[in-house]
């Protein structure tokens, strides 16, 4: 039996947003060992952003206990975060930002680099070999504010990439990519995650390439994990509940 | 004149380059208030007979530590602690100044309010001089930092760089800019040389190295051509400079590629 440690360790979580009396997740119990992929699915508001984002710190926990690489998320948050690549829901760059893509990229790993070190050239090669990676080095000098959502969206994944992470934790990374990228795109994540043991979590509507991609799939739904199963078996539960159709997570 | 020119430059090179940061952290309403600090605290030197320089950085010290980390700590949304703060600040500064009435409108009270290139002294382009120096020093050290913060704040946080520290410290610096240049535009116009130069930059450029870089320019040119017409025309230096520096900003909006592209 080969024993595998637990990377993302939640014990009985609940995160309330400020201002909110509802939890946005409720009591989730969750653990993720090395080298896991796992795709997250729900209907609208099932909380899976919140997941994601109690994971890597960016909100405070109401109740529970969250254990990232060992650390504690509560008081260790800053150093789980400089291990985490991480893709945010919707992130656009408004049109006129003085940003280039490769800035953006690099700014991936500056938490990495560590305050009042500058960035050296092996930070700028892993960079540029992250946006390869994506298929966007040619557009390394063109401003971040003037590609298209597909485009920014490949180059916000290479700045998770180029981090060197050890954790990925992506929210929606597909959705405004073209029909030919989203076949390619989540098999070369899933390649990097196969070669370089990351722990990947994916929250997606796309429900077919998920079949393809991964053995876990989390359903999310009012705040709480209603199922943490295969694809199939996920897929099964989900068309059996009455709790939400297909349509809703589609 | 030659000191008069001096604090021309360097004033207008600091508000120019502070004004980016302030400018693109969203950090604008926090510029205001900590102005009208300043404005207030230099209120309270002239009335009390104090060194007016003090009191100004003690007000906007005050006001930078109420609106950054006490707001933070009290979960008070920048909006809400500046709309407090900010009329608190000129509410106090009125009071000071008219709680002094064997001085009146004297030519102290006008510098307070207006500005005064004569009043800046040698003192004064010393902590100018210094402060370019350390502010200068600062950036190029948190470059990285504060790069990452201005394009998205969430985003910084998420790759690990520890964000408040960082805010704070341009809130910091930015007071301190506010109340050293205070003397040369006066406490109602202070504010106008930190965001003009910097919204004018962002108007035409899309390299946010060249904005820090072009934005102190502007504010060098707009101080330096402003004390020209003030000398020409025989009007309030202070007031010369923001007209000329919301001239440049008009232009600019007019000139804006950007701005061309979006109406296409």
């Amino acid at each position: 039996m080969v024993l595998m440690d637990s990377i993302i360790k939640l014990e009985d979580v609940s995160t309330v947003y400020e201002g909110e009396r509802r939890p946005a997740i409720k009591d989730v119990n969750l653990t993720l060992e090395r080298n896991e992929l796992v795709y997250v699915v729900g209907p609208n508001a099932a909380g899976k952003t919140t997941l994601l984002e109690t994971i890597n710190g960016l909100l405070p926990l109401f109740r529970g206990k969250i254990s990232v690489l060992g650390l504690d998320v509560l008081t260790q948050g800053r150093m789980v975060r400089c291990e985490i690549g991480y893709v945010p829901q919707d992130f656009m760059v408004e049109p006129g930002e003085p940003y280039t893509a490769l800035d953006v990229v690099l700014m991936g790993r500056y938490g990495r680099i560590g305050t009042l070190h500058r960035p050296e050239e092996k930070d700028r090669e892993k960079a540029v070999e992250a946006m390869r990676l994506l298929g966007v080095e040619e557009l390394a000098d063109r401003p971040m504010g003037k590609l298209s959502g597909g485009q920014q969206q490949k180059v916000m994944l290479a700045r998770a990439i180029a981090k060197d992470p050890k954790i990925l934790l992506l929210d929606e990374p597909f959705s405004n990519l073209d029909p030919e990228s989203r076949e390619k795109i989540p098999s070369r994540i899933r390649r990097l995650h196969e070669e370089t043991e990351l722990t990947t979590i994916i929250v997606t509507h796309d429900i077919h390439n998920m079949l393809k991609q991964c053995r876990r799939v989390i359903v999310m739904i009012n705040g709480r994990i209603l199922v943490d199963e295969s694809p199939e078996k996920a897929l099964a539960t989900v068309n059996r509940s009455a709790a939400f159709s297909l349509e809703a997570i589609q | 004149m030659g000191r008069a020119l001096l604090a021309c430059v360097l004033a207008g090179f600091l508000t120019g380059l502070m004004g980016v940061f302030v400018v693109r952290m969203r950090l604008s309403a926090i510029g205001y208030s900590m102005s009208h600090g300043a404005f207030a605290g230099a209120a309270l030197g002239v009335a009390t007979s104090m060194n007016p320089l003090v009191t100004a950085m003690l007000f906007a010290s005050a006001t930078a530590f109420l609106i950054g980390p006490v707001a933070d700590k009290a979960r008070l949304h920048a909006d809400t602690i500046t709309s407090i703060v900010f009329p608190l600040n000129m509410a106090l500064a009125f009071v000071f100044l008219t709680l002094t009435p064997e001085i009146g409108l004297t030519s102290q009270v006008a510098n307070v309010l207006w500005g005064s290139i004569i009043a800046m002294t040698n003192s004064d382009v010393v902590y100018l001089v210094t402060l370019s120096a350390a502010t200068l020093a600062i950036i190029y050290f948190t470059w990285k930092e504060l790069f990452a913060i201005m394009f998205n704040r969430k985003l910084a946080e998420a790759d690990g760089i520890p964000t408040k520290p960082f805010i704070y410290l341009i809130i910091f610096i930015s007071g301190v800019v506010v109340t050293v240049s205070l003397k040369l535009v006066g406490g109602l116009l202070i504010y106008a040389l930190l965001f003009n130069p910097a919204s004018s930059a962002l108007q035409f450029l899309e390299d946010m190295k060249k904005i820090v870089i072009v934005s102190p320019l502007i504010g060098v040119a707009a101080n330096l051509s402003g004390l020209v017409v003030s000398l020409f025309l025989d009007l309030p230096v202070g007031s010369c400079i923001v007209l000329v520096s919301t001239t440049v900003f008009a232009i600019a909006v007019l000139l804006s590629p950007k701005r061309r592209r979006m109406e296409v």
